[in-house]
């Protein structure tokens, strides 16, 4: 059984204005650096108790900074909350900053190998998936290149197929859908329309209302860094895009 | 920390994956290729040979193998260090991506560097086998256990200095002047004997790498088995350094990621 649980979790985390110690600031410590570099604090998460449960669907909807990503990496276990617990039962697939992480002068076929180990796999599964993988991101023979000289479009194929590749449990998932061309903006979609159900459970942020409201039952609707609002998808959407609308009335 | 290894090994086909690709890409388009993890050490001990062996008026047969042996023990520790300052932000995709125990990053470098240090290891003993002759079976059975604690003091010292460098960016360039000093305060190109006597002597007996030389050369340079003093010293440094970065990565692993 699938289940996620935020309990009365805060998540805070200092950035100083320069995000190093200099050498000055080692030495002379606190007594004069503090005035003219103050370390800002970001409060990230405020308070935020939540609980998902086997067979839902969980939209994150809110205005950029609000926390969505930050809670779903919280949820991911990527952060570690300050206050707070963080329940989970399942195995977790995250889909974010998918992108990233690619060992540049590797080939294509050998990075899917490294990220499917880090997702867990064995060289007995990979074996098995290593082929629909890359079918799935139809770059032929552009796997044999190392990865530097790919465009940034076939960087998201490939990144997108093997994180996809997957048979997730807890799924959690942060605005992919718009990968690659055209063409492969369909394949993915449908991709993570059957991924989205296999899963047991998942969790989504988006700022595509419409996604969320024929992809998730439930919603939240995050607000500088607490929870204003969490229930039937509908009823979050409909209690959060009439908070907006005035705004853009008066603007 | 059981549990805590057990993690570790639990992504072994990654670490190691990466370890292999590192390796591959070190010698990528190159003609030798792999051949220059054997040929470097040899070209840089018969460089030194020919350049110190005259100054100190040594023999080759002996000081050729006790160069190299130095040299290997000593790069394997250095490269864990220098490198190890890098592994937290050469992994920092994979860190936002995916919580994994923060261990297996420095792990990966210490195990790059470990390829050329197995490499030295097997050409000082076939130097020493063939210049100096067999010291017989307990010598050559204690360097199992020298060689372990040298790969975890290895691995302990690159995953302190790497969050040392997430948290204060400078520990980098600071440990490099500071490794050039222990260099020269090192018996790693002359004999101990050398400064043995003199005022700067003692520095020698506080050095922490001397006992991890003297494990590795008493059986495969002077062909006798190390004195259980030296041994009880290394495993004490060892440990120190073990438990060092265990605790710190304990309170500072969670927290990496929001100062890469």
């Amino acid at each position: 059984m699938a289940r996620l649980e935020l309990d009365h979790v805060d998540l805070t985390f200092k950035v100083r204005s320069c995000n190093v110690i200099t050498l000055k600031e080692f030495l002379l410590g606190k007594i004069f650096t503090n005035k003219t570099r103050p370390n800002m604090e970001v409060h990230a998460l405020k308070n935020v108790s939540f609980c998902v449960e086997q067979g839902e669907r969980l939209g994150i909807i809110g205005h950029n900074g609000a926390g969505k990503s930050t809670m779903l990496k919280t949820l991911a276990g990527v952060y570690q909350p300050t206050r707070g617990k963080r329940i989970i039962e399942g195995r977790v697939s995250s889909l974010f900053e998918i992108a990233l992480g690619f060992e540049p002068e590797a080939s294509g076929w050998e990075n899917i190998s490294f990220r499917s180990y880090l997702q867990g796999e064995t060289p007995k599964t990979i074996s098995k998936k290593r082929q629909a993988i890359a079918d799935f991101t139809e770059l032929g023979d552009f796997l044999k290149m190392p990865v530097r000289y790919y465009s940034a479009g076939m960087l998201v194929r490939l990144a997108f197929s093997i994180a996809t590749s997957i048979d997730p449990e807890i799924l959690l998932v942060d605005e992919v859908l718009a990968a690659g061309d055209l063409a492969f903006q369909e394949k993915a979609r449908n991709r993570m329309k059957e991924m989205m159900a296999r899963a047991h459970l998942m969790v989504m942020v988006s700022h595509d209302l419409g996604s969320i409201q024929t992809l998730c039952d439930r919603a939240i609707w995050m607000d500088h860094g607490s929870v204003r609002m969490f229930g039937k998808a509908q009823d979050v959407i409909g209690a959060y895009m009439n908070s907006v609308k005035p705004e853009t009335a008066a603007a | 920390m059981l549990s805590y290894l057990s993690s570790i090994w639990d992504y072994r086909y990654f670490w190691f994956s990466l370890v292999q690709n590192d390796l591959k890409q070190r010698y990528r388009g190159s003609v030798l290729g792999m051949g220059w993890s054997l040929l470097h050490p040899i070209a840089m001990t018969t460089i030194l040979c020919v350049v110190f062996g005259g100054i100190f008026q040594q023999d080759y047969r002996f000081f050729g193998p006790f160069l190299l042996s130095g040299m290997t023990v000593w790069n394997f520790l250095t490269h864990s260090i220098t490198m190890g300052c890098n592994s937290f932000f050469a992994a920092e995709a994979y860190i936002r991506q995916h919580p994994t125990p923060m261990a297996i990053y420095p792990l990966r470098t210490v195990l790059g560097s470990g390829f050329h240090f197995t490499v030295g290891m097997l050409l000082v003993v076939a130097l020493s086998l063939w210049f100096l002759g067999f010291p017989g079976i307990v010598p050559i059975l204690t360097l199992g256990p020298t060689i372990l604690m040298i790969f975890i003091l290895a691995w302990s010292l690159s995953i302190i200095f790497g969050l040392f460098t997430v948290i204060f960016r400078d520990t980098k360039h600071i440990s490099e002047i500071g490794l050039q000093i222990l260099f020269y305060l090192t018996p790693v190109m002359y004999p101990p004997s050398v400064l043995e006597g003199r005022r700067v002597g003692y520095l020698l007996k506080l050095n922490p790498i001397s006992p991890f030389l003297e494990l590795i050369r008493d059986p495969l340079i002077y062909l006798k088995t190390p004195s259980l003093e030296t041994f009880g010293v290394a495993l004490a440094i060892t440990a120190l350094t073990y438990t060092l970065a265990y605790s710190l990565l304990r309170s500072w692993e969670k927290r990496i990621i929001f100062h890469l």
